[in-house]
């Protein structure tokens, strides 16, 4: 089978679907999620409407304020801090 | 490196392990502290209580599932993850940097509580130029393989 050639629009498209692709994952990886695992190592996603997902992100917030040093005494506020604030 | 792990030199272990771990907390099985690397002790003390909190709000969160109770919890926020897993006698959990690799981080936990609970100790590699004289050949690190090299079993044969 042959490759199909391609040529420099061709590549330029390929490089953009790329980047695309990758900020497309690191938008979705950024997103705030809480997985629990059993014994075996089975995920399993509390989904954003379930009952406690919003307290368990809350909590998960404040160790994060506190372990970066970002602890300003708000308790359970969202949205704060940067990822190397420490 | 042979001495068994405490629980109080437990949250140091993992952030040892771990490049990615920023602190961590070892809480017992009635949410007491047991250990921490965090230098600051109320700091400590607050993400211990967290910690007990986030697997009590997980619990709720999950009771109602036809499933055991959680082992692991992994909790991704703007700034940062937060990594738990327990035991029956203890909880460690650790804040991590945002883009630290998951199944690294909880397996990570578990082979530190494992530790701590009696199981076998870490063996953390070192690299060649770092570690003790000797080994250092290909020959030798080939030795370690899990499978036969290609072609060493005819070369044997044939020197016979």
């Amino acid at each position: 089978m042959k490759d199909r050639r391609k040529g420099p629009i061709g590549r330029a498209a390929g490089i953009a679907e790329g980047v695309a692709a990758a900020v497309r994952r690191m938008q979705r990886e950024r997103e705030p999620r809480v997985l629990v695992y059993d014994q075996t190592g089975y995920a399993r996603l509390i989904q954003p409407e379930a009952r406690g997902h919003e307290r368990i992100l809350e909590v998960g917030e404040r160790m994060v304020q506190v372990a970066t040093g970002a602890d300003d005494g708000r308790g359970g506020s969202r949205g704060g801090g940067s990822e190397e604030a420490a | 490196m042979g001495a068994t792990l405490t629980p109080e030199r437990t949250a140091a272990r993992l952030c040892e392990l771990s490049s990615d771990a920023r602190t961590a907390v070892l809480i017992d099985a009635a949410g007491a502290l047991a250990g921490s690397c965090d230098p600051d002790p109320e700091r400590a003390r607050m993400l211990g209580d967290l910690a007990r909190e986030l697997f009590e709000t997980v619990d709720r969160a999950t009771r109602d599932w036809e499933a055991e109770p959680a082992e692991q919890v992994e909790v991704q926020v703007q700034g940062g993850a937060v990594f738990a897993s327990r035991t029956p006698r203890w909880t460690l959990a650790v804040v991590a940097r945002r883009g630290a690799l998951s199944s690294l981080m909880l397996y990570d936990l578990r082979a530190v509580l494992g530790e701590l609970e009696g199981g076998p100790p870490i063996r953390v590699a070192t690299a060649a130029e770092e570690g003790a004289p000797g080994r250092a050949s290909e020959e030798d690190a080939a030795g370690d393989l899990p499978v036969p090299e290609l072609g060493r079993d005819r070369d044997d044969e044939g020197s016979r």
